[in-house]
């Protein structure tokens, strides 16, 4: 070409409303404890409290972008909490590298293993072909084949991230949505995807974040929790929702007698690079599943397909340089925050304000999973977790309850807060479609995000006891 | 943020044509018309004060003053127009005509007069969503006019933030 070429230009988003009121106060948060003596809080501690609270009105707010609030907090605790900080404090601080480690944190690289195996299962088809295959025997009837439909991407979502697992979904269901009479039907299909994806994330450790930050923080504590120990803590609550989610859809929106083909074809991958991908991706589930027999942590299972992969070249560097960063940071943030209210001191004196052991225990975990769903309907899902784990961790010392159930607890209903087109991307995605209003978002999401709620405070606990998990 | 569409056209009969046949795409995408280069010009300023993006022109040839192709040809080094997908619809372009405007602006595609009004659709919804993948625009807003499964494509790679 002879003439110059026009370059991308970088234009600097207009901050909402919103985002200034979040900067203002979030910088205000942040200066008061520092400058305001506390009683009962250590200087330590009074820095880890001015950090928490400018997390806190960050992520509230998305003043700045979620990751980078994460990538502050690291800073942050650096510069105020280790070994480097600026101005020392009484008393021995950790060495900064603690808390840029949580980048490398067991969690994190057993989130690696879980992005590559779902990335690889995009890049040879596999996503797509196991929905084929898998939603055969629900032809005939449009309710069972929702429920097929639902259920599939539920699977997907225990692997893959949510987003993804409706993105995919949606590729193949907009051709079989454009065949069905425009209205009704078409919403509680489009509603039937986000829903079954947001509840499928609580399947697995690997099927989103908030799952990560509650394992990563249960682990710090010394409570670690095995692959399959976490899904058989989640998936009776998923599946029992998920038959919910079906039952109140199909109601609302799917009438028997609607003509609904969900045929697709399924076309395996059969080169060599597939493959290996698949013998690798299903020897990482399986040791996933089969920890209590071998006794290898999680994590280090979910670095065996980075490197298995990477070695055998079925995957390159352009792979890794797609892995989902941004997330990954942000997670590492939330463990970083939770490590340092823990080492700060911050969380004895977080339980000594208000007196939580008089509360009956029935109503502190209503009042537990309500704030969680709530916020996380308002919030990113990954972003209340960060905020809601280290704290409420730090409230179960004091009350007669295994912590870990409380962990699992924030971050199942984490996933829950679904009644927004901003409550989660699949949301978001669904909403894209132009064929979900706003009204029936809120309403499915309350009575499904509400029935899942209510299961998760006042049934689990004892459905966990009984089964002798916690 | 919209997605604009230009239409650069001398013949009144022929913008209203292409305006009706891609009457679909009004209520998501920005339509602006031009008669000449200084018109598309002022629209494309117009475009990018707003905000807006250019993200696909469809110009004629033959027009009072600088032709189609010379202007496709300096819209190519404008930074206003990253990414904005050039197609020439025109029945009177020759051949070295084509070859400049393939050679030096980049064209994406050539519509022959008298066009399809269904292949016309199918193009534009092709090239808009070709924007948005080049442009690195958040698609979702504009799933509508898109083709969903490549444009869900950059979404899947998000993650659950």
């Amino acid at each position: 070409m002879s003439t110059a070429t026009a370059r991308p230009r970088v234009n600097l988003p207009r901050l909402t409303l919103v985002q200034r009121i979040g900067l203002l106060l979030g910088s205000i948060a942040f200066l008061v404890p520092l400058l305001v003596e506390i009683p009962g809080l250590e200087p330590a501690g009074r820095r880890m409290l001015a950090i928490f609270l400018l997390a806190i009105l960050f992520w509230v707010s998305e003043a700045i972008p979620l990751y980078a609030t994460a990538v502050l907090v690291i800073l942050l605790q650096v510069l105020m909490l280790s070994d480097q900080a600026l101005i020392g404090v009484a008393g021995t601080l950790p060495p900064a590298a603690s808390y840029f480690a949580a980048l490398a944190n067991p969690v994190i690289i057993l989130f690696l293993g879980g992005f590559l195996i779902a990335d690889g299962a995009h890049k040879f088809g596999l996503d797509r072909s196991l929905a084929a295959v898998m939603l055969r025997p629900f032809a005939g009837n449009a309710r069972l084949s929702l429920l097929g439909l639902m259920m599939i991407t539920a699977l997907l979502s225990m692997f893959v991230s949510n987003t993804a697992t409706t993105a995919t979904m949606f590729a193949v269901v907009i051709p079989i949505l454009a065949a069905l009479p425009q209205g009704r039907a078409r919403t509680g299909v489009a509603l039937a995807i986000p829903v079954a994806a947001n509840v499928g994330g609580i399947g697995t450790p690997v099927g989103s974040p908030p799952n990560a930050i509650a394992l990563g923080a249960l682990e710090a504590a010394g409570q670690g929790i095995s692959f399959i120990g976490w899904m058989l803590l989640a998936v009776p609550l998923m599946v029992v929702v998920l038959l919910f989610a079906w039952w109140f859809l199909t109601r609302r929106f799917i009438a028997a007698d609607t003509p609904l083909a969900l045929e697709l074809s399924a076309d395996f991958d059969r080169s060599p690079a597939a493959v290996i991908f698949y013998v690798i991706a299903a020897t990482t589930v399986l040791l996933w599943l089969t920890e209590p027999f071998h006794g290898i942590a999680s994590s280090t299972v979910g670095f065996l397909p980075v490197v298995a992969l990477l070695a055998t070249q079925v995957m390159g560097a352009d792979d890794i340089k797609r892995l989902q960063w941004p997330v990954l940071w942000l997670v590492a943030g939330g463990i970083a925050l939770g490590a340092g209210i823990g080492a700060s001191g911050l969380d004895v004196w977080l339980i000594g304000l208000v007196a939580w052991e008089a509360l009956p225990l029935t109503l502190l975990l209503l009042l537990l999973v309500g704030v969680s769903v709530g916020l996380s309907t308002v919030i990113s899902h990954s972003a209340a977790a960060n905020l809601l784990v280290p704290l409420t961790l730090s409230l179960a010392i004091g009350l007669p309850i295994d912590p870990t159930a409380v962990g699992v607890m924030v971050a199942l209903a984490c996933a829950l807060g679904m009644a927004l087109p901003i409550s989660t991307p699949p949301n978001a995605i669904a909403y894209a479609t132009g064929e979900v209003p706003t009204s029936e978002m809120i309403l499915s999401g309350i009575a499904i995000g509400g029935f899942g709620a209510l299961l998760l405070a006042l049934v689990m606990p004892s459905v966990w006891n009984a089964l002798g998990l916690l | 943020m919209k997605l604009a569409l230009l239409i650069l056209e001398d013949e009144r009969p022929v913008r209203e044509a292409l305006r009706r046949d891609l009457a679909a795409f009004a209520r998501h995408v920005r339509i602006e018309e031009a008669e000449d280069v200084p018109t598309a010009l002022e629209v494309i300023e117009e475009i990018d004060a707003a905000g807006d993006r250019l993200a696909l022109v469809m110009a004629d040839h033959r027009l009072p003053g600088t032709s189609g192709v010379d202007f496709l040809i300096g819209l190519a080094a404008d930074d206003r127009a990253f990414a904005t997908r050039k197609v020439l619809v025109t029945g009177q372009a020759d051949q070295d005509d084509t070859i400049r405007a393939i050679n030096e602006a980049g064209l994406d595609r050539y519509v022959a007069k008298p066009w399809q009004a269904d292949a016309l659709r199918d193009l534009v919804r092709e090239q808009l969503t070709e924007f948005v993948l080049a442009a690195g625009v958040d698609p979702l807003p504009h799933l509508a006019v898109l083709d969903a499964e490549r444009a869900l494509s950059i979404v899947r790679e998000r993650g659950d933030l």
